[in-house]
């Protein structure tokens, strides 16, 4: 069974003016069906690298230095400029942060679906769709420029138009983070559904964890170009392996008790110039060692989940740990 | 008699656009009424229309109601003069929070350049004052902003607002813009300086989860007015209006 | 020091954006130091035979009155771009005032000065350059008055849009609560934002200043014999057209170099200060 995508050790960097930027240092993810998993990283993680390189849509001063990426068995980067294109439109669908950049200005809404919709998909297969992804009174909004739109409704045609091909994967960078808190889950919710609905893989990037883990089934965490963590939300949350998903939890407002102080995580995230030297954490995590500092850590399957630190065992086990999954 | 900073009282603001046959008329903020006392943060909840940063302007005086008045320590309206060296803010994006033309020491040093009357030796001790109270070394001063972080960025807004030793600052979704990992440094850092320095404090932002962690009591605001006002427990119980209830439900 | 680094910024960046800047500072040279060469005297009438076309001695022939036409060209070299430079730094202050100021203080001051510079938007620089020399006579002070009617209004009209960006910014606003008053918040910080909007903008202006000194001069409205412009130059050779070819080939050749070296400039800058540069896919 070929696996819906699968990334390996995927290495890529930015050139530019001020020097070179390295954005993911060997990430490697598997996708073997259609699911939902959420990819949680800050800035410099790396994650919305990844969710561009699956469709080959970095800018050109991206350069990919080795590593592979397969959609469906196929190269991405190894395919030529007619069959990306080909993969493109009808086996991946892009959700990014701010419809309003996302939409043509200039033509109606209903036009944009039917453009995008190809051979056979007309007005009425456009006023279905836009149903589909909850929106009133379709033909008013099939007829209307997008500037018209509030920024809800605008942020479901963009789904909508994602999804008119039937694509096989899903990629949202932040589908929400302009829009309102009342209709985040809303959308989220919509984004969701497809996996059940269209068989479609769906993957969410987010620097938010409580939204990944309202929503998603499996959750990827990145830290310094990699992926760190790998599991079940069930698993990861309940008993992080990582001493980033540990620290990110313990930091992130919304679970502490009144009056209790949070632990902040101390330093900043790396900015990466290279292939890291041992372990892209050691600097700020407080279960580091010597060995952190040399030897990059290899990806394990530890206690249900894949991750990649010398020391899981030990944070798995960890006694001051709380549930973060209640 | 309470002695209360800042009082809003019933205050609006109403914004006029369009041709003059066709005038909309907007309310930003309808018959808001507020109190802060000194020492106390409060913290203002909302989604974006809501009214809140408008708030915070009216606070500051930097805006005039079109009704209704707001009293900073007994005076109103409050002009540039009674708002020189006590008021402060601190905004959302740090890529903007500074100067670009400035260095560090600049644009940290220009509250006390403002208020005037301070020793150029007394000013250089004060800024490396500053830098040290928000976990920056001495060595910041001469950096340039493009040479800093995000985070870092912020910290030096902190410094810049607190060198006068305010005591009233006004933060507008301050940690909005930053990582998680740094957002809750901010956050740490904001508590921790309240402590120290007793300033009062607006904190607007529409986190209700970061805003309950830094505010002793918190008012929720919708489409210009005020839905519910209560003490932070409150919002780590149950609040009592539908809304704020919305807001609470993404929390959990 | 800054400047060569932009140089060879522009060269590495885009071929042909450094090379017109190379083209460009060869003029600019030339127009500066030219009379210190030894090319001839532009005003020695009848040094050489009237109308002669290039010989060894006489690289560019001479003109009507004998003079050597190289020495002649260099000086409307040299007077075109002082003009035009000139021109243009006073458009250039007077635009950041009046735009900044209009964008700080908004009101009906900002109407104001948004519908003057409307109207000033609108006329055409020729026929402004008619009016003008109606009034005060043609010559190079009505030049320099044409070129910043013409130019003002697109630089209040960007400087303008780039103030009004800047007022909101945290810094700006974090001085007016801390009590700055609005001359320091414009002095300290909304005056050294903005120069480099203004650079580009420069670039555009200075090209615009070059032509429209050349159409007035070759109207006759512009610059006056015996001193020559491009533009005044090209107006004498149009009569010799087709008998003395010469002339008018040199001058239109050096002023099309000219102003097409400095557009190129000004669009290598506004590339390389453009945050979008270089998103384009593989």
């Amino acid at each position: 069974m070929t696996p819906l995508l699968s990334i390996e050790d995927l290495a890529i960097e930015y050139v530019t003016r001020r020097g070179v930027v390295r954005a993911l240092d060997e990430a490697s993810l598997l996708l073997t069906e259609p699911s939902v998993i959420g990819i949680v990283g800050e800035s410099g993680s790396g994650k919305s690298t990844m969710g561009l390189a699956i469709g080959r849509l970095l800018p050109s001063f991206a350069n990919r230095l080795h590593g592979d990426l397969k959609l469906e068995g196929n190269s991405v980067f190894d395919a030529n400029d007619e069959s990306i294109r080909g993969l493109r439109r009808k086996r991946l669908g892009f959700v990014f942060q701010d419809p309003m950049t996302a939409l043509d200005p200039t033509m109606k809404v209903g036009r944009q679906l039917v453009y995008a919709g190809g051979d056979s998909f007309g007005q009425n297969e456009a006023l279905d769709l836009l149903a589909r992804v909850g929106l009133p009174d379709q033909a008013r909004v099939a007829s209307s420029y997008p500037h018209q739109l509030s920024g809800g409704m605008a942020q479901r045609v963009v789904i909508a138009l994602a999804i008119v091909r039937k694509p096989a994967l899903l990629i949202a960078d932040e589908p929400t983070a302009s829009l309102d808190a009342s209709l985040r889950d809303h959308i989220l919710d919509l984004l969701v559904s497809l996996r059940t609905a269209m068989n479609t893989g769906v993957i969410l990037l987010s620097h938010e964890l409580r939204v990944v883990l309202r929503h998603c089934e499996r959750v990827a965490v990145m830290y310094a170009g990699r992926v760190v963590e790998d599991g079940k939300i069930s698993v990861v949350f309940a008993n992080p392996g990582h001493p980033y998903t540990l620290a990110l939890l313990a930091a992130a407002p919304g679970r502490e008790r009144p009056g209790e102080m949070l632990q902040p995580i101390p330093g900043i995230p790396p900015v990466l110039s290279g292939r890291a030297e041992g372990c892209g954490f050691a600097p700020r995590c407080r279960f580091a060692g010597a060995r952190c500092q040399v030897e990059r850590p290899v990806a394990r399957l530890v206690a249900n989940r894949m991750v990649l630190c010398h020391h899981s065992e030990r944070i798995i086990d960890d006694p001051q740990k709380k549930d973060h999954a209640r | 008699m309470s002695a209360q900073l800042i009082e809003l009282v019933s205050a609006s603001v109403t914004y006029h656009s369009g041709p003059m046959w066709a005038r909309r008329t907007v309310e930003a903020v309808h018959k808001v009424s507020i109190e802060v006392q000194p020492g106390e943060i409060v913290g203002m909840v909302g989604e974006s229309g809501s009214g809140k940063t408008t708030v915070g302007k009216l606070c500051l005086g930097v805006l005039q109601p079109t009704v209704g008045k707001v009293i900073f320590d007994g005076h109103s309206p409050i002009d540039r003069s009674s708002r020189r060296g006590q008021m402060a803010v601190v905004l959302q994006h740090p890529e903007w929070a500074l100067n670009p033309r400035l260095k560090v020491e600049m644009s940290v040093a220009e509250p006390l350049s403002i208020q005037g009357g301070i020793a150029s030796r007394e000013k250089i001790r004060r800024i490396e004052e500053a830098l040290t109270m928000v976990g920056l070394d001495a060595g910041f001063a001469q950096r340039y902003p493009h040479e800093l972080s995000g985070g870092q960025r912020q910290r030096v807004a902190i410094a810049r607002a607190l060198i006068t030793r305010p005591r009233f600052v006004v933060f507008d979704e301050a940690v909005s813009a930053l990582d998680v990992s740094i957002q809750t440094q901010v956050l740490n850092l904001i508590k921790q300086l309240q402590t120290e320095g007793g300033f009062a404090s607006l904190f607007i932002s529409h986190d209700l989860a970061a805003t309950r962690y830094v505010a002793d009591r918190i008012v929720v605001m919708r489409a210009g007015e005020i839905v519910e006002q209560a003490p932070v427990r409150k919002f780590y119980d149950r609040p009592s209006h539908p809304y704020s209830q919305a807001l609470f439900d993404t929390i959990a | 020091m800054r400047i060569l680094k932009a140089f060879s910024a522009f060269y590495l960046n885009d071929r042909l954006t450094g090379l017109a800047g190379l083209a460009l500072l060869v003029l600019i040279l030339i127009g500066v130091f030219g009379s210190m060469l030894p090319l001839g005297d532009a005003t020695a009438i009848g040094a050489g035979p009237r109308l002669g076309p290039p010989t060894w001695e006489l690289p560019l022939g001479t003109d009507e009155l004998g003079r050597s036409y190289l020495p002649r060209v260099v000086q409307g070299i040299r007077v075109t771009f002082l003009i035009a430079s000139i021109a243009v730094m006073l458009t250039a202050a007077l635009g950041a005032l009046i735009g900044m100021i209009s964008a700080y203080v908004r009101g009906w001051v900002d109407g104001l000065i948004m519908r003057l510079a409307d109207v000033m938007f609108a006329f055409p620089a020729l026929i402004l350059g008619l009016l003008v020399a109606a009034l005060i006579g043609p010559g190079d002070v009505s030049v320099v008055t044409v070129i910043i009617a013409a130019t003002l209004p697109l630089f209040i009209r960007v400087v303008r849009a780039v103030t009004l960006s800047l007022v909101e910014r945290g810094f700006v606003v974090a001085a007016e609560v801390a009590g700055a008053s609005r001359m320091r918040v414009m002095i300290i910080h909304l005056l050294p934002n903005i120069t480099g909007a203004v650079l580009v903008q420069l670039t555009y202006a200075l090209s615009v200043g070059m032509l429209i000194e050349s159409g007035l001069s070759f109207l006759g409205l512009g610059i006056q014999p015996p001193y020559a412009s491009l533009g005044s130059l090209l107006r004498t050779g149009a009569v010799y057209l087709t008998i003395a070819p010469w002339m008018v080939f040199s001058s239109g050749v050096v002023l099309s170099l000219a102003i097409m070296s400095v557009n190129l400039v000004g669009d290598g800058l506004r590339d390389m200060l453009d945050p979008l540069r270089g998103r384009s896919l593989r």
